[in-house]
């Protein structure tokens, strides 16, 4: 009754939408104040979400920033180390 | 202590005295020097106006190593390729911002009114000079008391506390630019 259900498609790769991410690292010198404010004026997040993303740098050590394509995570990582933030990119898994 | 306000008309103000400007522009100056791309000698001409320095390499010092980061720590050949394509455009912005601090010092008095578009140069100046001078004392979140109380006669003491007063201005713009 299934058997054609069971012929199912080919196996295909999921494609995965997004699969970069942007990190941004803890430190001791960047104010707590500026990378909420960077957060709001690069990424455009509100003052919440900034400041969640701060305080998830500053507890856990580092926080998801943003997630993309590969080039669109070189765009945010060179943005972030022009306003003096340490930040990687990576592969998300 | 000065600190930055706003005018009345919104424009942003800095209140220095003589001796802070002077710092100031020694700050501005040696920052310029420190972020300044190496002259390109065998390189690639063409490549230069484009931003791509082919013979950027992991920074030895610290302090360069901290403005201008790894951005893919676990992958040295992508992090020298991304670091050959970025670092020579992100030294030329920072100069540009030392730059801009520059001719806003460069009025007289003691009032130094920014122009609009100078502010993120400002603010990504006082960090970058931050992170510089951070970097060399090796501040860590634990051992400012520690910094603060070193004897006049380290060096570090008084780097602590032109980064102490760097910190203070820098907190001033980013409190008067959150909405």
């Amino acid at each position: 009754m299934s058997s054609q259900l069971d012929l199912a498609l080919p196996e295909t790769e999921v494609v995965v939408d997004r699969p970069w991410i942007t990190l941004v690292w803890n430190d001791p010198i960047n104010l707590m104040s500026y990378v909420t404010y960077v957060f709001m004026e690069y990424f455009k997040y509100d003052r919440a979400k900034a400041e969640l993303l701060m305080m998830d740098v500053h507890e856990k050590g580092r926080a998801v920033v943003s997630n993309g394509t590969r080039e669109e995570m070189e765009r945010d990582v060179t943005a972030m180390h022009g306003y003096g933030l340490w930040a990687t990119l990576k592969k998300d898994d | 202590m000065g600190g930055f306000s706003k005018s009345l008309t919104g424009r942003v103000i800095l209140r220095v005295d003589e001796v802070e400007k002077g710092l100031l522009v020694s700050l501005a100056d040696q920052v310029c020097e420190f972020v300044s791309p190496e002259p390109h000698g065998h390189s690639d001409p063409l490549a230069a106006i484009v931003g791509i320095d082919m013979d950027a390499e992991f920074p030895d010092d610290p302090a360069m190593a901290r403005l201008f980061p790894d951005a893919y720590p676990d992958d040295p050949e992508a992090a020298l390729d991304f670091r050959r394509f970025t670092q020579r455009s992100l030294q030329e912005a920072k100069l540009a911002h030392a730059r801009t601090v520059l001719q806003s010092l460069s009025k007289s008095g003691e009032k130094v009114t920014l122009g609009a578009g100078d502010v993120p140069s400002w603010l990504g100046f006082l960090n970058d000079a931050r992170l510089a001078i951070g970097t060399r004392i090796e501040i860590t979140e634990d051992n400012h008391e520690e910094l603060a109380d070193l004897p006049e006669d380290d060096p570090r003491h008084g780097m602590f506390h032109v980064y102490d007063w760097l910190t203070y201005l820098q907190e001033s713009l980013v409190q008067l630019l959150l909405p």
